[in-house]
């Protein structure tokens, strides 16, 4: 029997193409939501997170203030955070408050292990609890300043 | 007997050290050629399964960055505290140092994650495009805050007063 085939000519390069193709279509096993959340992780993005999210605070306000310095000064700022309920205040202050707190005392256990100190398992956990507790406290202080 | 165990020793040694020579001239030829010889198979390079390319030793992005990256932070805590002390206000000089440095504290935690989440080798067009605009924003917010600094209260000021209305 006679079959009509139709081909097609490829150059060698296409063999790449077709293969790279192919290879983002493979699935990947679960490794980020199957590792065990912990301490050490945990605080370790948390303080990127953190980070981050001061800087696009800053930066955001920094450049809402270059173009349109009518709109975003100290005046207009303060009198529209005067106008707002106490519960969203407080709601500002915390998540402002938080953040923050980490941010600073985990940048202090960060700064600590640079100089070579509580570079243990176990120096990891108590760190990091303390920066737990120092974050809780700190934190409260602020919000009910 | 020992004296044939003798001489194949020092045989070996001769062949070794020969064939040392041989592959240390074969690394050297390998680095600079497009289809290098090494013993299994000429490497080509090219395809898919080139390995990662690391970028030149350097020490201003290596410990030199590490190093200020670190002084920076630790500048940044006797700072806060001081902040916390006193008002903007009454130091303008270090209210502006102040901004400066946590101006330069934000722009490198931005850098390390967008070199950790969109490096240039893996995201060829978004990743310079992050580097870029993130170089261009940190050179707006210095600005800006120098603005800020300067026609109105100042950023200690303006936090301490926020968190009092």
């Amino acid at each position: 029997m006679l079959y009509s085939i139709q081909t097609q000519s490829l150059k060698p390069e296409d063999g790449t193409t077709i293969l790279n193709k192919q290879r983002l279509q493979r699935p990947s096993s679960p490794h980020f939501t199957i590792y065990e959340p912990q301490l050490t992780w945990v605080g370790s993005i948390f303080n990127r997170i953190t980070g981050v999210g001061l800087g696009f605070l800053l930066y955001g306000f920094s450049l809402a203030y270059l173009v349109a310095p009518g709109t975003f000064d100290s005046a207009h700022v303060i009198e529209f955070v005067n106008g707002l309920p106490d519960a969203v205040k407080y709601t500002g202050k915390f998540i402002l408050a938080l953040p923050f707190s980490f941010h600073s005392w985990n940048g202090i256990r960060h700064l600590l292990w640079d100089s070579g100190k509580f570079l243990t398992v176990t120096g990891a956990y108590s760190t990091g609890y303390a920066v737990l507790g120092a974050t809780a406290i700190s934190m409260l202080v602020l919000m009910f300043q | 007997m020992s004296s044939s165990l003798i001489l194949r020793s020092t045989l070996s040694k001769a062949l070794i050290k020969s064939s040392l020579i041989r592959s240390s001239t074969q690394v050297r030829q390998s680095t600079s050629d497009r289809f290098a010889y090494v013993p299994g198979g000429p490497i080509y390079k090219g395809t898919v399964n080139d390995p990662t390319t690391f970028p030149p030793p350097s020490k201003t992005h290596g410990s030199y960055h590490w190093a200020f990256e670190r002084l920076v932070s630790a500048a940044l805590v006797p700072m806060t505290v001081a902040a916390f002390a006193t008002s903007g206000t009454n130091y303008p000089i270090f209210d502006g140092i102040l901004g400066l440095t946590l101006i330069i504290h934000s722009h490198i935690g931005f850098d390390s994650s967008a070199v950790d989440y969109l490096h240039p080798r893996k995201f060829s067009v978004l990743g310079p495009i992050v580097k870029w605009t993130l170089r261009a924003a940190t050179v707006g917010t210095m600005v800006g805050v120098y603005q800020f600094n300067t026609n109105d209260i100042g950023l200690t000021e303006l936090i301490a007063k926020v968190w009092a209305a």
